[in-house]
């Protein structure tokens, strides 16, 4: 039946799709630990907006890339970050600071990675991350 | 300031069209029709937000009555507007393959389903991406 074969044909592609997605996230992910962690890993303190860890310090952070139109940024993953209250959260404009959003892969907004101590990247998500996953990350070190 | 409320009955409004033309176009093909009609309400709706038909239905209906509460943010409406236009634009090629490859043109109007049903209940959007890589390149002012 046609309406069978075409729902068949939607599912197929969109599995494909979502597969294709999450293999390039892991790609950049992988590239991304492995560039940030070669680099000098500090950001200079008058990128984005918030404070920085001091260097040498074990804290984390969550660097947050973000742009001025980026809808889901402002809708759910802004809410989100804010649920993480006991965490210090730097926001970057992706556009204005390409250089670092080249260093970390960013390909899509928002962007949210979890640096730990040495500025090492431990955990990059690119899209939507909700606050449970964020806390799981930081949690996990 | 967008309504993000707006939105999302937009998003509704597109996913239940596109289910009911394309499920329904086993009982009866007439319902295709309803594939091209809206693909012009989103062109329509991209071009003057006053003939949206469902942000129209939220604003003038389900607002006043109480039935949606408001989700007003601060932010630029432009790259809603792009993705509400993009998928006019696929429900457009998708009109065009119903008539050449009716399978293709059914599966067409089903992906831009599933992509509003993505950004509906994930928070997923493809048209941000699109417009951050647009805006990397300086097509757009994002």
């Amino acid at each position: 039946m046609l309406q069978v074969e075409a729902l068949l044909a939607a599912g197929i592609v969109t599995l494909a799709a979502t597969l294709a997605f999450r293999a390039w996230a892991w790609r950049a992910a992988r590239l991304a630990v492995r560039d940030a962690g070669r680099a000098p890993s500090y950001i200079p303190s008058e990128v984005g907006e918030g404070r920085l860890p001091e260097p040498g310090s074990d804290e984390l952070y969550v660097l947050y890339f973000t742009t001025e139109s980026c809808t889901v940024c402002r809708s759910r993953q802004e809410p989100a970050l804010a649920e993480l209250s006991a965490v210090q959260v730097h926001k970057v404009d992706a556009l204005a600071e390409p250089e670092l959003a080249r260093r970390y892969h960013v390909y899509t907004v928002p962007t949210t990675v979890v640096v730990g101590s040495a500025g090492r990247p431990l955990h990059i998500n690119y899209g939507y991350a909700p606050a449970a996953r964020l806390r799981r990350q930081l949690a996990g070190g | 300031m967008v309504d993000h409320s707006a939105l999302r009955v937009n998003q509704a409004g597109i996913v239940t069209t596109v289910l009911v033309a394309a499920l329904g176009s086993a009982l009866t093909w007439k319902l295709t029709w309803l594939i091209p009609a809206l693909a012009l309400v989103l062109l329509l709706g991209t071009l003057r937000p006053e003939l949206a038909l469902f942000k129209q239905l939220y604003f003038r209906v389900l607002k006043p009555a109480g039935w949606i509460q408001p989700q007003p943010v601060q932010e630029s409406p432009a790259p809603h507007n792009f993705a509400q236009g993009l998928g006019g634009v696929f429900l457009a090629i998708a009109t065009a393959l119903l008539f050449v490859f009716p399978v293709a043109g059914l599966a067409l109007a089903l992906l831009v389903a599933v992509l509003a049903a993505v950004n509906l209940f994930f928070g997923y959007c493809l048209g941000c991406q699109i417009f951050y890589q647009l805006g990397r390149v300086g097509l757009v002012r994002a």
